[in-house]
């Protein structure tokens, strides 16, 4: 088998790398140069759109079919945000690419600025994002000074202006439009589609949001060809994933991996498998809000959105935490819907009712006081929150409850018959077990 | 024009309109807390859920724009369902304290529950608990248990009253709807119409707190006379079927609150509206008066025949606040004699809003406009009436008496008692507004009936009648 392929994770990490000498050294702003010198706007998200690259924030659109709704002659500004508020619990590969390649970020954000006719960028950074932000906001300083931003580039009319936002630290603010209206300086609630937002988004103007990671992979599509990018992958989602990987794990950390190669490999090859040589038990594979996929799938499924789709997961946000024997699932289940009750924004009422309706019934079955009716009301009100939500969050915190029910309903009947644990109720992996 | 098709029966739409207004423009009901036509789309109470016809799902008709021949179902299997589960998740933590709370009986959530779900919460965990009796501002008082974060007062603030001094802090099942600091929300002129505007009992009126239960109350329609933009108001006041026989029987004759009707500025009235009470409840004047002893009606009725038939250069002050009907009997049958004069009852008080760019107008008269019509002539405060001036008829307040020509007589018609009344030749006392009909026309010409509340006490006359009677004794005597 070839080697993985590396479109973003090509170099070495040291510590002078995040720099713009570096980044040029390594054929850092050539993307741009070509793009504006041989190619007009239409073609850039042409070969976006051939590339197929999807959005990597958990949703896979393709992200060519997002940036051509925004019609280029239609005479108002449009304005182009990087989400960088990574806030899905387990998920921290974005956070890879703005400490280490932050110009990789600043490049193919004027690619797609120049694709877009964008006159003024975003980029949304999470508050609790220390490092990230010094150096996202370092790169841009020497952009700036280098002349890619604030200046007409390369004997073109095009110029770019990045403005870099902190958020205040809210889940609900990664969502794209609650992204937007916190933004725009107003509390972080989501908006109702109709309109999207590449319609009516930033300050009511055709707006495109797209995760760090997407954007990240345009430099490298622009530069080797959307053919090249399609090489990569599987057919249906081409290129490389970044995936975060946590909890019991031998090697955690950010890894580049190429969908298609079997699960298995990644979590015991790549990763050194669970610590103390335990077996695993389950897998959320791409943050906190896919469904659990357990440790007898992992064995028999491909690392890809198809096959983890056949299990009804998918590869999400690329936050992998993967749980080993012996944890307690409701306990587990516990931390994500106590997660989901304090993160949910409490505009529309499903979520706002639900997420601590659902947190009340779990703390009352963990307590002991659970009645067998409970596990039928948890699953009955994520199916209430399922689709009927104004953004995706009830929909998210529905199918976590709904992926572990389905998978390990036996440990919560256990635990309201017993009212005890099935399994030992340490989450903590001990490595001398 | 789409036509759409809601529950199989067509209907021409407007394109850009949504299901939701076409539903509501046609009579067709669809429950909605936070939808409100004369507001954004908030879209976050998810109980006003259709179903595309085909689809699976539910979606919101308050943000579903109308496409040709789209066919939605209101009633079907699934939509009931789902409105059963919202109803569920918004009274999951809504006190049960119907019994006293001052928005039962006519509370969107009460009504919904009974119709479109009706079983007891599902739920086995004790509610959330949360602020009560919390003074968004001296006059509105906030119970956050009972709130169910609508946001319709604070889109309301935000795109009506223009003050965006309300907000919500807190996030999830914790949310509050607070007052921003430097406490806008009390000077909002407008902010009473939020508790209209609650779903539920959540923004209470503090001076309406606890003071009846809406269904011992009926609305009669009436018109705001505190400025000349003439809103279209309901006076609730007590129903005569259940009237009070012993204690308190004041409040068969009160005035409990004051909601707006359909205006063509929208369903808003500003707060000095909502304190109706405040220009009826004062002092009344319930004996006439001749020369500062108090007489029979009709012996006061008489002499002020006599003084009039004795004048040669009348004068008459007339009302800014009396109906065109009235002002129309005085027209037809008295104005010939007199001079007749316009006055402004009455002037803005310390502390009253004079002026702003929405509702409130500088005339505080609500016929002032009315009058003129009849009458041409203005008189401003401070104006001299000329010295051969005989006899001054002063209708109404606004006219102080000292400053009558010297040698004039005077007649006073008033509903309020004041002290000057006594220096009068001739005082009558007139009803007031909430116990007459009629008619006032705004400073924009549109014309606005009120009804009586309440009926005319015997001690007063209405001023149509006292026209007429003080016409017929002095129309045989031009006779003879």
């Amino acid at each position: 088998m070839n080697a993985p392929a590396r479109l973003l994770m090509n170099f070495e990490v040291t510590p002078a790398s995040h720099l713009l000498a570096e980044y040029q050294a390594r054929g850092g702003y050539q993307a741009i140069e070509k793009a504006i010198r041989t190619m007009t706007p239409k073609q850039v998200t042409d070969t976006v759109t051939t590339s197929g690259i999807q959005g990597r924030g958990g949703a896979n659109f393709s992200a060519g079919r997002k940036w051509g709704v925004i019609n280029l002659n239609d005479g108002q500004p449009h304005y182009l945000c990087a989400n960088a508020d990574e806030g899905e619990p387990g998920t921290f590969k974005d956070r890879w690419i703005l400490e280490n390649a932050p110009h990789l970020l600043l490049e193919s954000m004027l690619i797609a600025a120049y694709a877009l006719q964008v006159r003024h960028a975003f980029i949304y950074i999470r508050g609790e994002f220390d490092l990230p932000y010094r150096r996202i906001t370092a790169a841009l300083e020497e952009a700036y000074a280098a002349g890619f931003y604030g200046k007409p580039l390369f004997g073109s009319d095009f110029t770019c202006d990045l403005i870099v936002y902190r958020g205040a630290g809210s889940y609900i603010c990664g969502e794209a439009s609650g992204l937007l209206t916190s933004l725009e300086g107003k509390r972080g609630y989501p908006r109702n589609r109709p309109p999207r937002l590449t319609v009516r988004g930033l300050y009511q103007k055709p707006t495109v949001v797209n995760n760090v990671e997407t954007l990240s992979n345009l430099a490298g599509i622009i530069n080797n060809g959307p053919d090249a990018f399609k090489a990569t992958g599987t057919k249906k989602s081409p290129g490389t994933r970044l995936v975060s990987i946590s909890g019991h794990i031998n090697k955690p950390g950010v890894y580049e991996v190429e969908p298609g190669r079997p699960f298995r490999e990644f979590i015991f090859d790549t990763c050194g498998g669970v610590p103390g040589g335990r077996k695993v038990k389950c897998i959320i594979p791409g943050g906190i809000s896919t469904k659990v996929v357990t440790g007898e799938e992992v064995d028999r499924i491909r690392l890809d959105n198809e096959d983890l789709a056949t299990v009804g997961s998918g590869m999400g946000s690329g936050g992998m935490v993967v749980i080993a024997e012996g944890t307690c699932m409701v306990r587990l289940l516990q931390v994500l819907l106590r997660f989901y009750h304090h993160e949910s924004c409490g505009q529309c009422t499903p979520c706002r009712e639900g997420m601590g309706w659902m947190h009340r019934i779990i703390d009352r079955i963990v307590a002991g006081q659970g009645v067998p009716e409970d596990i039928e009301r948890l699953k009955q009100i994520s199916a209430w929150n399922d689709g009927n939500t104004i953004c995706g969050m009830g929909d998210a915190a529905g199918y976590a409850a709904l992926g572990i029910l389905a998978k390990f309903g036996h440990e919560f009947e256990h635990y309201i018959t017993h009212k005890r644990s099935l399994c030992d109720g340490n989450l903590e992996c001990r490595a001398s077990s | 024009m789409p036509r759409i098709f809601i529950d199989g029966k067509p209907y021409e739409a407007k394109s850009g309109q949504t299901v939701m207004e076409v539903a509501r423009a046609n009579g067709v009901d669809i429950p909605a807390f936070c939808w409100h036509p004369e507001l954004s789309i908030a879209g976050n109470c998810r109980v006003c859920a259709v179903q595309v016809e085909g689809r699976s799902w539910v979606e919101i008709s308050c943000n579903m724009p109308v496409t040709e021949d789209l066919k939605v179902l209101t009633d079907s299997d699934i939509v009931r369902d789902y409105r059963k589960s919202i109803l569920q998740l918004t009274t999951l933590n809504h006190p049960v304290d119907c019994g006293i709370c001052d928005k039962s009986g006519e509370c969107s959530l009460q009504d919904y529950h009974y119709e479109h779900n009706g079983t007891p919460s599902i739920s086995r965990d004790a509610k959330v608990h949360s602020t009560k009796f919390h003074k968004l501002s001296p006059r509105i008082t906030l119970d956050n248990e009972r709130c169910i974060l609508c946001t319709r007062c604070v889109r309301f603030t935000h795109e009506v009253s223009k003050s965006k001094s309300l907000g919500v802090v807190q996030r999830g099942d914790t949310s509050l709807i607070r007052g921003s600091e430097d406490g806008a929300f009390a000077r909002d002129d407008y902010s009473d119409n939020v508790v209209d505007l609650c779903p539920v009992g959540a923004l209470l009126s503090t001076a309406f707190l606890y003071r009846s239960r809406v269904w011992y109350l009926k609305p009669t329609p009436s018109v705001c006379p505190g400025c000349a933009r003439g809103c279209a108001v309901d006076l609730w006041h007590r129903k005569p079927e259940w009237k009070l026989h012993a204690l308190e029987a004041r409040k068969n004759v009160a005035i409990e609150r004051v909601t707006p009707r359909e205006n063509p500025h929208g369903p808003w009235i500003c707060n000095k509206g909502r304190d109706y009470a405040s220009f009826v409840e004062r002092p009344r004047a319930w004996q006439a008066m001749s020369a500062g002893t108090p007489v029979a009606t009709h012996t006061a009725i008489d002499a002020a025949r006599l003084l009039i038939e004795g004048a040669r250069n009348p004068f008459v002050l007339v009302s800014s606040w009396a109906s065109n009907e009235e002002l129309a009997a005085f027209r037809n049958l008295l104005a010939e004699r007199f001079t007749a004069l316009v006055k402004a009852d009455r002037l803005a008080q310390p502390g009253e809003p004079m002026e702003d760019a929405f509702l409130i107008r500088a005339d505080k008269n609500p016929n002032t406009r009315g009058a003129l019509a009849q009458f041409p002539n203005e008189w401003e405060i401070g104006m001299a009436l000329p010295a051969d001036c005989d006899l001054v008829l002063v209708w109404g307040e606004g006219f102080d008496l000292a400053s009558a020509p010297p040698k004039a007589r005077t007649i006073v018609l008033d509903a309020w008692d004041k002290p000057t009344h006594a220096t009068a030749d001739v005082f009558i006392p007139l009803s007031i507004q909430t116990e007459r009909a009629g008619t006032y026309t705004n400073f924009e010409g549109r014309v606005t009936a009120f009804e009586a509340c309440f009926p005319k006490p015997d001690a007063v006359v209405d001023a149509e009648s006292l026209f007429a009677s003080l016409a017929r004794s002095t129309l045989p005597a031009a006779a003879e």
